[in-house]
């Protein structure tokens, strides 16, 4: 059979591509794992770029899925002795020096029930869901997502990353954040702390179970928007920003502190169950009703 | 030096062009550079008005027989307002000092004496004052500071920058927060602003130990 100039062409070209995407996928190594870990044992997990995604499972395993983007890094895990500690660090093998995209790994890890985690990455965003236990989660800039959470402490320090926390309920809530802004969406529990920088605070919830909620921020704006049903003791101050209040609160006859109009306000709504503290240096400080 | 007491200077400012230090705060404030820079721009335009020169008499005459070419002048000339010889001699080619000049530049004069003397520095909102005297008052980075962002450097400009932007803003909140707490010591909450502060910075530095690791 005689092929035209046209058809040797298109031949050549079809090659040329499939060779390509046999190379881009030599590229991408994708790994999956089971680890055996001891029930209240720890993962580590240390990542520069990509992502980490983490959820929940039953057993006694960790099911690990890692995918790494070139040859130039490698994940290496260990096990303790006793299967209370595992490792999964992220590295560049000797003498290389991948891009950032190059040290990209994406992991995706599902933990069993009772086991705590501790995250740190530099630019990859981390994504947490249903775990109900410790978590410990620190990005210099990749996003922070925390949702579907009960009955854990979690633990978020960030740089720059924006933080989001949607329906954790019953949990003790630390969040620390320099230049980031923290959103919560129905977050409860015993005692729920933010402080960031310049980074914004919006809360949105009921701040109920009794518990104490401290949001704090130098330069950043704080928001915060309350049900009618909220049963909180709230005060807000600011030391040279703004306050404003839109959320129906009765007056204390006693405080810490003596209110100064625009700076500064307290009050309790309902039984006053929970205890509320916004404060900032210069930020503005809101609270609506919802 | 913050806003307020650089104003309460301004007419010594405008007059004398200031000294050292209000040079120092014009370069770092540019709400009152531009001040300045208006209330400058007002006395040189001031100055303009008063050396007022007519136009020379041939460009009267052109427009005076223009006029009754048209019909539009009855033969003898109106007087116009600020035109005081209609021939051209060497003396009203000199300089000469209008009615129209000087009343123009007298009110120049008086608008810009009232506006100095009766100008009341605005005063800035609170948070604008407090973040430029904390940028200008605190030192922007120690050496501990310094140092990390150098290490930093070596592994990553965009973190450099990243770390300079968060070292700079957590070190405006310790030195705020400690003005705070040094003004009223009992107050809890100026306390705890503090406490925050360090955490915050604490957890910076945590960060590049943590990324500087092998």
């Amino acid at each position: 059979m005689k092929l035209n100039t046209a058809t040797r062409a298109l031949l050549f070209a079809a090659a040329g591509l499939g060779i390509c995407i046999c190379v881009a996928h030599a590229a991408d190594t994708r790994k999956e794992t089971r680890i055996d870990i001891a029930p209240g044992g720890t993962v580590n997990i240390v990542n520069g770029g990509g992502s980490i995604t983490l959820h929940s499972g039953a057993g006694h395993q960790l099911l690990v899925t890692y995918t790494v983007h070139s040859a130039k890094v490698e994940v290496d895990q260990s096990t303790s002795d006793n299967k209370q500690r595992v490792e999964l660090l992220t590295h560049a093998l000797p003498g290389e020096k991948p891009t950032a995209d190059e040290a990209k790994v994406d992991y995706d890890v599902t933990v069993p029930a009772g086991v705590s985690v501790n995250v740190s990455s530099t630019s990859a965003p981390i994504t947490a869901e249903g775990i109900g236990s410790e978590i410990g989660l620190s990005s210099e800039t990749g996003q922070i997502t925390i949702h579907n959470i009960a009955k854990s402490h979690v633990n978020v320090r960030s740089m720059t990353a924006p933080v989001s926390l949607r329906d954790v309920t019953m949990s003790r809530v630390d969040i620390q954040s320099a230049g980031g802004a923290v959103q919560l969406a129905n977050v409860n529990g015993q005692r729920v702390t933010v402080g960031t920088t310049s980074g914004n605070i919006e809360y949105q919830g009921d701040c109920s179970g009794g518990g104490s909620y401290i949001l704090t921020t130098h330069s950043g704006a704080i928001d915060v928007t309350l049900p009618a049903t909220a049963s909180v003791d709230l005060a807000a101050r600011s030391t040279t920003g703004t306050v404003e209040n839109a959320f129906p609160l009765q007056q204390k006859p006693h405080t810490s502190f003596v209110p100064q109009q625009g700076r500064s306000f307290a009050g309790t709504s309902n039984s006053g169950s929970s205890s509320v503290e916004l404060q900032s240096f210069s930020g503005k400080i809101r609270v609506k009703k919802q | 030096m913050n806003c307020q007491q650089f104003q309460e200077t301004l007419p010594y400012i405008i007059e004398s062009g200031g000294g050292g230090e209000d040079e120092s705060h014009l370069q770092e404030c540019e709400s009152c550079a531009a001040l300045v820079q208006d209330l400058r721009y007002i006395a040189e335009q001031a100055k303009l008005l008063l050396p007022m020169h007519d136009p020379n008499p041939r460009v009267w005459n052109n427009i005076e027989q223009s006029l009754q070419r048209e019909g539009l002048l009855p033969e003898g000339r109106m007087p116009l307002l600020g035109h005081t010889q209609k021939n051209s001699t060497s003396q009203t080619q000199a300089k000469s000092w209008t009615p129209l000049g000087w009343a123009l530049a007298l009110t120049a004069v008086i608008v810009f004496a009232v506006v100095l003397t009766n100008y009341k520095p605005t005063p800035l909102q609170q948070t604008a004052l407090s973040a430029q005297n904390s940028a200008t008052d605190s030192p922007q980075f120690n050496s501990d500071d310094q140092q990390l962002i150098s290490q930093v450097s070596r592994q990553s400009p965009e973190a450099q920058r990243a770390y300079e932007a968060s070292l700079r803003d957590v070190n405006a909140y310790i030195a705020d927060a400690e003005q705070a707490a040094k003004s009223d010591p009992s107050d809890a909450s100026a306390q705890a602003l503090l406490q925050d502060a360090y955490e915050q910075k604490e957890m910076v530095y945590q960060m590049a130990t943590a990324r500087s690791l092998p």
